[in-house]
């Protein structure tokens, strides 16, 4: 529990930092020459919300992800894009500790919480969703979120035995689920959700956790244009009305471009840009390698 | 599938797995759900002790009716094996963990109480109750620990490594009783003389237990444990515990990220799993009058895995109705000899198929087979699920 605790205070402190960098964040474009797109983070890895520190993962003979470093400011809502293959997955990957990178730091709050296990993570204040959907497909879509309220409540582990699933978080699950939007019959199994409510209990899962960072993996994939339309409002509402730190990867650039605070842009496994979205957009080094693509592709 | 949550460890319920073409619309769920999210009827809730009640006043007389076998001996061992499978499926269904050493932790129950009635240990006279009960206590306080600690050794090391090395290890445990160094387990023989406490009473074969100036009837004694039992098992399903251990089998990568530690869950799995299988083990050692060697070895664990899976491992029922079933099969097709049609009183066709169905493991091969190929995990019980829903539509369909 000491850790936690560190982290929580090490939380509270950050919250100071983040009101300059927030507000920082909300009028990217007052000084034009100073915010240019760069390839440092925006705030030192140790002091924000989240840090990556030269972040390095390999594959055999692969390098994946090869020394990304950033520093997302608490509040922000942080774009990631990259072609296929960037690295985009696999950092996120490391960040949330399903891989173990091969060199450098991960920084929560100012903790560096690399070493932390995985399943220790979402007790200390961040969650992700992932890219294909992971759900607990036989169970209804209330006892996915509601499995996740209690292991939130009750931490990692807990030989709760005595009392009835029925009587733990189920409340809270509804909220959650009313909150995220998911309106059909809660009752339903998770895998008989069509492919959009599907990606929506999956953020549904994540906020349960109750996360100061909150990390989305390409949340719109296999959407409808109206779907996803909805799925970036959501994400934007969650983001103002918690205060939620959010970093996202996104394919679809109409949404990265409306609700991101800034862009980071990879290529093969590093950071060639980050900046605020018109800043980005106009940047050479990214219209050379991703945009540039993106547009033959389409 | 509203409500069932309870029951269900997966799949979809009677519609979910082979038979879902018998029924349409609607969904057999309904019914129990009392419709409003969260608020599950009473019903809903406290069904599973309400059957397990009724299977355990209703079992003794079903066997005994000329129906079925015409006697009721077997009953008891039913609901032994019963509280066997069922615990086994705590690791299996519920968990994800395939024990194919399970024969190990039934062992425990067998062996030690046994070991202690016969021998005595200090001031604990051989043959005394009270020894008997250390003896349970011992064992149950035994296989916690060795199970935890199995578990801890061995759960992390992936589905197929856990499955072959809990074979491992029940084969050790098999091969140091069979070697029986220190004169306590009786090897190859077994233990069968003066392993029963003062309070089992056998009279021509039938068991009863004498207890405060009363004579009770063995199988009420073993429903008493079973229901017991089975309303633990049930409560560690029902309880958070046990929906984490659901969420770790359903997927344990997504389980992980969401912050359950996969691993202690498992752990605690197997270990609760031991216990009340070493349970089942106790009642077995006295149902037999003595402790027969060929209750540890390979093949009881595998016939535990073979009955969970007839029965279907994602019900609570499931493995129920599998221990069941096999017993019911082999006990009857072992018993039966001439076919006899129409009516044994008036025969017009007898077929003598006492040298066939000696075969007794062949039919229950085949019924495995059907079972697994058109129903794995609903099993038996998803079919016997089915019923109602199917029978619904029919009449549903006829009064339209």
């Amino acid at each position: 529990m000491s850790r936690s605790d560190e982290a929580e205070g090490e939380g509270g402190g950050g919250a100071d930092r983040a009101t300059e960098d927030g507000s920082a964040a909300n009028e990217p474009t007052a000084d034009d020459g100073s915010d240019r797109p760069a390839v440092e983070p925006v705030v030192p890895p140790a002091d924000a919300a989240l840090g990556v520190d030269d972040l390095r993962r390999t594959f055999g003979e692969v390098v994946a992800v090869d020394g990304i470093s950033l520093g997302v400011p608490e509040g922000e809502l942080r774009a990631i894009i990259g072609p296929n293959g960037a690295g985009k997955t696999t950092l996120f990957n490391c960040i949330m500790g399903t891989l173990s990178p091969t060199e450098g730091g991960v920084y929560l709050s100012g903790t560096a919480i690399t070493d932390e296990p995985e399943e220790r993570r979402p007790h200390m204040g961040m969650a992700r969703s992932f890219q294909s959907n992971q759900l607990f497909t036989d169970q209804t879509v209330l006892e996915n979120i509601r499995v996740v309220v209690q292991t939130t409540r009750q931490g990692a582990f807990s030989l709760d035995l005595l009392r009835s699933h029925y009587d733990v978080g189920r409340e809270r699950a509804i909220e959650i689920a009313e909150a995220v939007g998911l309106t059909g019959d809660l009752e339903a199994e998770a895998k008989n959700l069509p492919h959009g409510e599907q990606r929506r209990l999956g953020i549904a899962m994540a906020l349960a956790t109750d996360p100061e960072v909150l990390l989305l993996d390409e949340p719109t994939s296999g959407m409808s244009p109206s779907a996803t339309t909805q799925t970036a409002e959501l994400i934007e509402e969650i983001r103002d009305e918690r205060g939620l730190t959010v970093v996202l990867i996104e394919h679809d650039m109409d949404v990265v471009l409306s609700i991101s605070d800034r862009i980071t842009v990879l290529d093969r496994g590093s950071v060639i840009a980050t900046g605020p979205p018109d800043a980005v957009q106009e940047n050479q080094a990214v219209q050379d390698a991703y945009l540039g693509g993106m547009r033959e592709e389409l | 599938m509203s409500g069932h949550a309870d029951e269900q460890a997966s799949g979809g319920g009677p519609g979910g797995g082979g038979s879902g073409g018998d029924r349409s619309g609607g969904g057999s769920g309904s019914w129990f759900s009392s419709g409003t999210v969260g608020q599950p009827s009473l019903f809903e809730r406290y069904r599973i002790p309400l059957g397990l009640l009724v299977l355990v006043v209703v079992l003794r007389p079903a066997v005994a009716s000329d129906v079925l076998l015409g006697y009721d001996a077997i009953a008891s061992k039913m609901l032994i094996m019963m509280l066997f499978v069922a615990a086994f499926n705590l690791l299996f269904g519920y968990t994800g963990l395939l024990s194919f050493g399970h024969a190990m932790f039934l062992g425990f129950g067998l062996y030690i109480p046994a070991i202690l009635v016969q021998n005595g240990l200090w001031v604990l006279p051989a043959g005394g109750n009270v020894t008997f009960f250390a003896g349970v206590v011992l064992a149950v306080a035994a296989v916690a620990v060795y199970s935890y600690l199995l578990g801890k050794l061995i759960v992390g090391m992936g589905e197929i490594y856990f499955a072959l090395l809990t074979l491992a290890f029940a084969q050790a445990l098999y091969f140091i009783v069979l070697r029986d160094w220190w004169e306590l387990t009786g090897g190859s023989n077994g233990l069968s003389r003066g392993t029963l406490p003062d309070f089992v009473e056998q009279t021509r074969g039938a068991i009863s237990i004498e207890a405060f100036g009363l004579s009770v009837d063995w199988y009420w004694v073993v429903g008493v444990v079973f229901l017991l039992g089975m309303l633990a098992l049930w409560q560690l399903i029902r309880s958070p515990f046990g929906r984490s251990a659901i969420a770790v089998r359903e997927n344990e990568q997504l389980a992980r990220a969401m912050g359950i530690d996969t691993t202690r869950y498992k752990i605690w799995a197997v270990t609760f799993s031991g216990v009340f299988s070493a349970l089942a083990g106790v009642l077995l050692a006295i149902q037999n009058t003595g402790v027969a060697i060929e209750n540890l070895n390979v093949f009881t664990s595998g016939d535990t895995v073979l009955m969970a899976v007839l029965g279907g491992i994602s019900y609570f029922f499931g493995p129920i109705a599998g221990a069941f079933t096999w017993l019911f099969v082999e006990d009857f097709l072992t018993d039966f000899e001439l076919w006899q049609f129409p009516l044994s009183e008036v025969t017009l066709v007898t077929l003598d198929l006492g040298d066939v169905l000696a075969y007794w493991q062949f039919f229950l091969g085949a019924l495995f087979v059907v079972v697994v190929l058109t129903a794995p995990e609903e099993g038996i019980w998803g079919y016997v699920r089915s019923i109602p829903g199917w029978l619904r539509d029919r009449v549903g369909g006829v009064t339209r």
